[in-house]
């Protein structure tokens, strides 16, 4: 068996082939990578817009070939060390979207303008090359440099605000810890490549056929690569260095982080177990089902009581990831479908999210402290709304894509006898409720501080009691804000106030909100999308089955 | 017409009346509202006779008429119609109650003149008419409820119609609550018959009834156990009575009315409407029979040392009820339905002398403070003395013929009956001592502040105060009004209490033992298939004996009445003080309130409060705290894990990953 | 049809974003009557006679899951739409008075919850059902949230966290329903007309009933489920309060009749002695505390408990005299308890208090005041002659049938109601008038609130047929699948 995997190989070496138009994403984003570095090098006169123009331009061809692609027939590249189907370009389609959405974020970012903007845009444009391969990655050699590329630069990204501590904290925890994932996960390689005698996925697949199924071996690189991955996607508990990281990196980048990341590396973490470890379902299966059990607890209870919205998004990520996991853990078409789909629905509602809390990161002195959207309803509903949105969404509260996502989870998971992970879901969103509802009641039914230049005209008694009740005042005098703002306020005030300035941003939040609304009443186009993805898996399942 | 449109119109009158004085409320000048009101119950009267020659039309064995107006609410096997039965006992019924209402409103529309819910006052009483009237021509049980229910209401409304007094509003509710338990037992009964047979019309349950239930089957006696339920809550028979003396809260004329003459009396007729089940299950019977019997003796003992001149009528109704209850119980309908009707009379004329006398002692109710009124109301008192005789079953007045017939009857069925006709008869000694107390309290002896001006033509007005308590309150919400009415100045209380006078007098010769039997022969027409009644035949002899008897203990107690209270005054004290303990129990009506307050009230309130403090506070809301305090000690452990050490992460990653490998090595094969 | 009623007060909501703030009270107003007015033509042209779906509107909405866009009516909902319309019309009329600041959010989110509202009584597909059925809360928690008094932001997230426990658990049971019954269905469907003919076997219909019946259970609210119910009546604003507490807590009741009890019979045989029990534990409990509160919020609320745990009695006795019984008392209670609040509204303003300790008298200038809330607290303790006694009446009588004991326990319920419904009358109405409090004549704009709730229960006491009759023939529908229980179980 494994010698005959050998064989594929060594034929696949004799006749390598490159095909360039499902390469071309790839190409564009590299020629529009090294466009934005050299045009950051040409003086710091305007080229904030420049290079967020160029990078926009780049992204947008980018996203242009993959659209074509999606209708072409899925296709390997460079001897199928590279794969391109519907899973690969759905996931790199939404990390373009979440750059693209990113680069405005940027474009007041004091971070952004300190490290300079071409950089940090030459810097993200090759992460998202990054994710772009690790989509496609059907070869653990590929697989490995991908998620590389991806990682790097994120590292230097977290720490681009290098006068903050708490950024450069950030990159280098953020640096050491992937690096211990990374390590981890090539370890796995190493075993299950000695295991099986195969770097294509497809091929090892075959090795591992089923005398190999449970050979300690085998498994030992299972329970490794399982570790590298959970922490890139951050699933608990190898989720820890998440809250920090996503606390000190700079807004645009973490909303960035939280996103795309979390989409590619599910994305190859789905294609490697469920295609290459296919053998071994029966095995990780239950391993996955208690790391995204724990990693739902986890998340949901972290983030309880937090202040930090930013921390309290870190953690509300680890119980998405966990989520996510049950739609890949169960291994069918379904789960996988309901795992893109769920993916493409966080990514909406995080980028949402985030874009607020930047926003308001530069119009407050609270800095991403929950005080900073007090009071928001009342005085810029443009913002308040997305945030509820976005919140009610990540809750899975019904009418969203939020809840249109777990629906599809719970629905693989009960069709794949994972019915208690289903009920480990809504037990997660019960208690995901606490804090989610925190951030709204802040928004709508606090009283803005005093201290927020921002906020003129809010009354604090303005809400409330049309009956009975002299609660309401009460209320008013127990929300005082705390003696405000941590250092990093006053700098980012510098930056801002900028809110009218902030419109190009406020627009795409709008956006992104919009868009949480409607695939939550009309799904369908997203689940077209989604089972495509699910379905080109399953295909290349079927494919091992013929040759093994 | 015929004589079901009659029974309609029984009803549609009243309604009407209240419905025209409740909206009309703002624009109804002075005393128009009385008037519509009086005017309203007097065509229901005139409508009721209509009915009746209409029934007389058919021959005896026709004369059950049922009619209905549309199905209200029957749906999933349930019967529910609104229809009504128009027969010799529902007419009878109707006649009383509408001949005594009319008398009433006459009186009211004088004595309640003056006070400030002058038109509220008509709009509840014509509702309280209105609603006995859909009680009594109902013709099926769940109709029967819902006026029974309604009469409830009405009786509540009126008790706390000075509703700024609260142990006015207390003794409403009071009355209420009862009755609503008496409401539920007749909505079991209700299902039962539901379930057993299917219907709830009358005639069609008493046809099927014989068929369906063995004799003293558990069923059928459960239900007329519950049918008692209803009965004695709303008859005020034991245990069920207590409500009743606090109902003298309302004004004088609605304890005339509801809780003498009408209302009180619906156990009757529902132990009368519903004879041929309690004819299958003898024992109910007899259960009624003996509480009858205990009640009519304990409201007579207690009647005897109670100083409230309203309430002492008050435990007399109860105890004339007793009679009544035994009467129907033992199988004697017709004779229990004569005493109902004379007992409506004399009872509803007790009250309207005892509402003028307490206009004269301005509001005062106390009998210790009354005395020597016979000059000052001459009219009153002999109103009052015609009264007394008559419920003290004097020879030739009304009770004197009907309760012995009830009596007789007892002595006649013999075996354990007896023991009714000797109770009976020594009760009726008690009854003549305690009229006349009030006569001679009241009547005669040293004149009272108040007798004295009012014979020097000064009517008395205390300040306006609770009688019950004494606290001051405004006059208007209160005893009549700043303004107060006595027969002597009012001609429609005199010519009120002059129609019942005759009624009291002479209502008794309509049914003498032998020579006329109109009651009987009427009332047959409901009557005729009853096994019982028609098996008893009282022999002239037995009647006379009982007539003799009666009178002897009506001479009794009038003498020792006279005795004590003329003769030999103060004697009382004497004898009060000689046997105190017996009297302190009585005075403090056996108890009764404290047992009940013992029994029921304390019991609920400490269940409240152990649901409020315990169940609610502990277990409710501790699941409430539970829950949140896990979840919040979890997220604690979770964030102090989150140190922000990297080494301390790395440490975590480890364990991580040695359970991991650990799990793995042991799948493995 | 039912599309327009379903979607009309959404679409007015969105609308009154784009109005100046002065005229979105009246705008929101004039929505609520235009659908008021469409409800009433539903009933009207509503086929009495037969029990089956009328209506009905069927589309595809997720093909991959089954789930269609399935709506229609029969006896157990037309006349919930009817009340949804009629209590949404009230509130929205008095908070247009009301003047909330913030009015546009206000009446959007009024709106939102009666789409929702009417969606959950429409639904013919368990997923849509539920999904409406979540939905409800999020309105509910803004208004009460954004517009309540007191502590109401702790209270808004107790009643959402608790009431969310149990509907997200129905998700998944939901969803467990359609996949176990996919096979034998042929395929995923939601469709409850399509799962009724494929029951489950009984080992996944009693943990998938579980999940139901406390969702169901916690929204009505039953006793022990019922912490949220406290602080959330105190906290509302009294106008969502009546929805709160006239709509939603039917919705639950509904459920059972309209998923639970045809879905997962072999469940509900096999529960009915529990649930009987919580209903008459809720009956007592209700009562008992109804009568020891001082606070007339908590009063209504605990009646509340109460008057539900009779419905849920009348729904278990899984007889279709009690079934008729619920489904009428489901209708009363809701004008009822509007009234009641209402009324309660309307002392605050005279009387600045909502604890009867502190009331009354408020009889002596108000007299017309008195007799609609006396006529209100007599329907409350359901005097026969009132609808409430008819619906009481045969849901003793299923009961009885069904369970002898239970019934009896159960009338304590009665008498206790007659005991609080008087005593807060009394209270209130009746005594002394204390130093300083005013005794007001209803104005207009509280009798255009109040008069046409009473007219309503005034004249439906007189004809409560017309629920009785029409409802008997869908109870009976929707009890059918008890019919063979036996069959079932062999699948």
């Amino acid at each position: 068996m494994s010698l005959l995997s050998l064989a594929q190989t060594v034929t696949n070496f004799e006749a390598p082939d490159v095909d360039y138009a499902a390469l071309s994403p790839a190409i564009a984003l590299t020629v529009g990578l090294v466009i934005v570095l050299a045009a950051g090098v040409i003086g710091p006169r305007g080229n904030r817009w420049l290079s967020s123009g160029l990078t926009l331009l780049t992204l947008a061809i980018t996203a242009g070939l993959l659209i074509w692609r999606l209708g072409e027939p899925d296709a390997e590249i460079i001897a199928g060390a590279l794969g391109v189907d519907g899973l690969s370009i759905t996931i790199a389609l939404m990390c373009v979207v979440a750059a693209a959405f990113v680069v405005p974020l940027q474009l007041r970012d004091v971070a952004a303008e300190e490290a300079g903007f071409g950089e940090s845009h030459a810097l993200l444009l090759g992460s998202v090359l990054g994710m772009l391969l690790l989509a496609e990655a059907q070869n653990l050699i590929t697989f490995f440099i991908a998620l590389e590329l991806l990682s790097i630069p994120l590292y230097v990204l977290c720490g681009s605000h290098r006068i903050r501590g708490s950024s450069l904290e950030s990159g280098l925890k953020y640096l050491i810890i992937g690096s211990l994932g990374s390590a981890t996960l090539l370890y796995g390689m190493a075993f299950i490549y000695g295991g099986s005698g195969a770097t294509d996925f497809d091929a090892i697949a075959a090795g591992i056929g089923t005398d190999l199924a449970d050979d300690p071996l085998i498994l030992i690189g299972i329970a490794l690569c399982a570790v590298g991955l959970a922490f890139k996607v951050s699933v608990a508990p190898f989720h820890q260095w998440t809250p920090d990281v996503y606390e000190g990196a700079p807004t645009p980048i973490t909303s960035f982080m939280a996103v795309a990341t979390k989409a590619a590396a599910f994305a190859v973490f789905a294609r490697f177990f469920i295609v290459a470890l296919g053998p071994s379902v029966d095995q990780w299966q239950p391993a996955l089902a208690a790391l995204a059990a724990i990693s739902i607890i986890v998340g949901n209870v972290g983030a309880l009581g937090q202040d930090s919205l930013k921390r309290l998004l870190g953690y509300s990520g680890v119980a998405q990831a966990g989520y996510i996991l049950v739609g890949l853990l169960v291994a069918t078409e379904e789960g996988v479908s309901a795992m893109v789909f769920y993916l493409a629905a966080y990514t909406i509602m995080n980028l949402a999210a985030f874009a607020v809390i930047a926003v308001r990161e530069r119009e407050t002195p609270f800095g991403d402290d929950i005080e900073s959207v007090q009071g928001l309803g009342r005085d810029r509903p443009a913002l308040a709304w997305p945030l509820t949105i976005a919140m009610l969404a990540l809750a899975g509260l019904p009418g969203t894509a939020g809840f249109m996502g777990k629906l599809f989870l719970i629905e693989s998971s009960v069709g794949g006898d994972y019915t208690w992970l289903g009920v480990m879901i809504v037990i997660g969103s019960m208690i995901s409720l606490a804090y989610y509802l925190r951030v709204i009641s802040a928004i709508w039914m606090r009283p803005a501080p005093q201290l927020a230049p921002a906020i003129a005209g809010a009354s604090p008694d303005a809400h409330g009691a049309f009956h009975a009740g002299d609660g309401s005042s009460r209320e008013d005098r127990e929300d005082r804000p705390r003696p405000s703002g941590p250092v990093l306020a006053g700098r980012a005030l510098r930056g801002g106030p900028s809110g009218g300035r902030c419109s190009l941003v406020v627009g795409a939040t709008i956006i992104a909100a919009a868009a949480t609304i409607v695939f939550g009443i009309a799904p369908s186009p997203l689940v077209d999308f989604a089972e495509n993805a699910g379905s080109s898996i399953v295909e290349m399942v079927g494919q091992v089955g013929q040759t093994g | 017409m015929s004589a079901t449109t009659f029974g309609w119109l029984i009803l549609a009158f009243p309604l009407v009346g209240a419905i025209v004085i409740g909206l009309g409320f703002r624009v109804l000048p002075g005393r128009s509202a009385g008037a519509i009101g009086t005017a309203s119950i007097g065509a229901a009267f005139v409508c009721s006779v209509g009915a009746l020659i209409g029934l007389l039309d058919h021959p005896v064995e026709e004369r059950q008429l049922a009619d209905t107006l549309y199905d209200y609410a029957g749906a999933a096997g349930i019967p529910f119609e609104l229809g009504i039965l128009v027969d010799p006992l529902s007419i009878f019924m109707a006649l009383v109650v509408t001949g005594v209402s009319t008398m009433i409103h006459l009186y009211s529309f004088a004595y309640m003149g003056g006070d400030a819910g002058y038109r509220r006052f008509f709009a509840y009483l014509n509702f309280f008419v209105f609603s006995m009237l859909l009680l009594v021509l109902a013709g099926n049980y769940a109709l029967l409820i819902v006026g029974w229910a309604f009469v409830g209401y009405a009786s509540y409304a009126l008790i706390s119609f000075w509703y700024r007094r609260d142990t006015a509003t207390r003794a409403g509710m009071k009355a209420f609550v009862i009755n609503v338990v008496g409401d539920i037992g007749l909505v079991f009964a209700a299902i039962l018959l539901i379930q057993q047979l299917g219907a709830t019309e009358y005639l069609a349950v008493f046809e099927a009834a014989p068929e369906a239930f063995e004799t003293n089957e558990w069923t059928i006696v459960a239900i007329c156990l519950l049918l008692l339920v209803g009965a004695f809550a709303k008859s005020a028979q034991i245990p069920f009575h207590t409500w009743l003396p606090d109902a003298m809260e309302g004004p004088t004329p609605v304890s005339a009315l509801i809780h003498a003459a009408t209302m009180v009396t619906a156990g009757v007729y529902l132990i009368a409407r519903s004879f041929p089940l309690f004819e299958l299950a003898p024992t109910a019977a007899d259960i009624g029979a003996f509480v009858g019997l205990a009640t009519l003796i304990i409201a007579a003992t207690i009647a005897l040392v109670v100083t409230d001149l309203k309430r002492i009528i008050a435990y007399s109704t109860m105890s004339q009820i007793g009679y009544m209850v035994v009467g129907v119980s033992i199988g004697a309908y017709s004779a229990g339905l004569f005493h109902l009707m004379t007992h409506a009379f004399f009872k509803a004329l007790l009250f309207m002398a005892a509402g003028s006398i307490i206009a004269a002692m301005a509001a005062n109710q106390n009998i210790d403070r009354m005395g020597g009124f016979r000059k000052a109301l001459p009219w009153t008192c002999g109103l009052l003395i015609i009264g007394a005789l008559a419920l003290s079953g004097f020879p030739g007045t009304s009770g004197f013929f009907s309760k012995d017939e009830i009596l007789a009857f007892a002595a006649e069925r013999g075996g354990m009956y007896w023991i009714f006709a000797i109770g009976g008869y020594l009760a009726a000694i008690l009854t003549a001592f305690y009229s006349f107390r009030i006569v001679f309290r009241v009547v005669y002896g040293e004149p009272c502040k108040e007798a004295k001006e009012l014979e020097g033509g000064h009517l008395a007005h205390a300040e306006p105060e609770n009688p019950a308590t004494g606290e001051p309150e405004d006059t208007d919400v209160g005893f009549p009004g700043p303004d107060h009415w006595i027969a002597e100045r009012a001609f429609p209380m005199k010519a009120a209490m002059t129609v019942l006078g005759v009624g009291a007098l002479f209502a008794g010769f309509v049914q003498v033992p032998g020579v006329t039997e109109v009651i009987t022969h009427f009332l047959e027409g409901t009557f005729e298939d009853s096994t019982v009644e028609n098996s008893v035949e009282v022999s002239e002899k037995v009647a006379y004996i009982g007539l003799l008897v009666g009178g002897l203990c009506a001479f009794l107690g009038i003498g020792a009445a006279f005795y004590l209270y003329i003769v030999a005054p103060g004697s009382t004290l004497r004898l009060r003080d000689r046997a105190h303990g017996v009297h302190d129990f009585l005075f403090h009506k056996w108890y009764f309130d404290e047992l009940l307050d013992a029994l029921v009230y304390r019991p609920a309130i400490a269940l409240g409060r152990f649901a409020n403090d315990t169940v609610e506070r502990v277990v409710v809301q501790g699941i409430v705290r539970g829950a949140s305090g896990g979840v919040g000690g979890l997220s604690a452990t979770v964030r102090t894990a989150q140190s922000g050490f990297v080494r301390f992460y790395a440490l975590l990653v480890v364990a991580g990953l040695a359970g991991l490998g650990a799990y793995f090595l042991i799948v493995s094969g | 049809m039912l599309s327009t009623i379903l979607w009309l007060p959404l679409a007015v909501g969105l609308v009154g974003f784009m109005l100046p703030k002065r005229l979105v009270g009246a705008w929101a107003l004039l929505g609520s009557v235009g659908s008021l007015v469409l409800a009433i033509a539903l009933v009207a042209g509503f086929d009495g006679a037969s029990g089956a779906l009328q209506e009905s509107v069927s589309d595809s909405w997720i093909p991959d899951l089954g789930v269609r866009y399935e709506l229609g009516v029969d006896g157990l909902s037309v006349f919930m739409v009817l009340l949804t319309s009629i209590l949404w019309t009230a509130s929205i009329l008095w908070s247009a008075f009301a003047h909330p600041d913030r009015a546009r959010n206000y009446f959007f989110m009024l709106a939102v919850g009666q789409t929702a509202a009417l969606g959950a009584f429409m639904a013919q597909d368990l997923l849509l059902f539920v999904l409406f059925f979540d939905l409800m809360l999020i309105p509910f928690y803004f208004l009460i949230g954004g517009w309540g008094t007191g502590d109401r932001i702790r209270a808004t997230i107790k009643m959402i966290v608790f009431t969310l426990v149990g509907s997200l658990l129905m998700l998944v049971a939901a969803i467990a329903t359609a996949v176990l019954s996919s096979d034998a269905a042929g395929g995923l469907t939601f469709s409850l007309e399509a799962l009724r003919q494929v029951p489950l076997e009984d080992g996944s219909q009693y943990w998938i009933f579980c999940f139901f019946a406390l969702a169901f259970l916690v929204k009505m609210p039953a006793f022990l489920v019922h912490g949220w119910m406290p602080d959330a009546y105190r906290a509302a604003p009294l106008p969502v309060l009546v929805l709160l507490s006239g709509v939603l807590s039917k919705v639950g009741a509904y459920g059972f009749l309209r998923v639970v009890i045809p879905l997962f019979p072999d469940a509900s045989i096999h529960f009915q002695e529990l649930m009987m029990i919580i209903a008459v534990a809720s009956i007592v409990y209700g009562s008992i505390m109804a009568f020891t509160q001082t606070n007339v919020r908590l009063i209504a609320g605990y009646s509340s408990v109460a008057q539900l745990g009779f419905i849920t009695l009348g729904i278990f006795s899984l007889r279709p005299d009690g079934g008729d019984g619920a489904v009428i008392q489901m209708f009363n209670h809701g004008l009822v308890v509007a009234a009641v609040l209402f009324v309660i509204a309307i002392l605050y303003e005279r009387s600045e208090t909502e604890d009867i300790r502190e009331m009354g008298g408020l009889a002596q200038r108000a007299p017309v005041l008195a007799i609609l809330f006396v006529i209100v607290t007599m329907a409350t303790l359901a005097i026969p002659g009132s609808a409430n006694f008819v619906g009481e009446f045969f849901i003793l009588t299923g009961a009885f049938e069904s369970k002898v004991a239970l019934a009896l326990i159960a009338s304590v319920g009665i008498a206790l109601a007659a005991f609080y419904a008087l005593r807060m009358y009394q209270r209130t109405m009746h005594n002394r008038l204390p130093a300083g409090m005013v005794s007001r004549e209803i104005t207009l704009r509280e009798g255009a609130v109040l008069v046409p709730l009473v007219g309503c229960i005034v004249a439906l006491a007189f004809y409560p047929g017309l629920i009785t009759t029409r409802g008997e023939v869908s109870v009976e529908r929707s009890l059918a699948s008890l019919e063979e229980p036996e069959t079932v179980a062999q699948r």
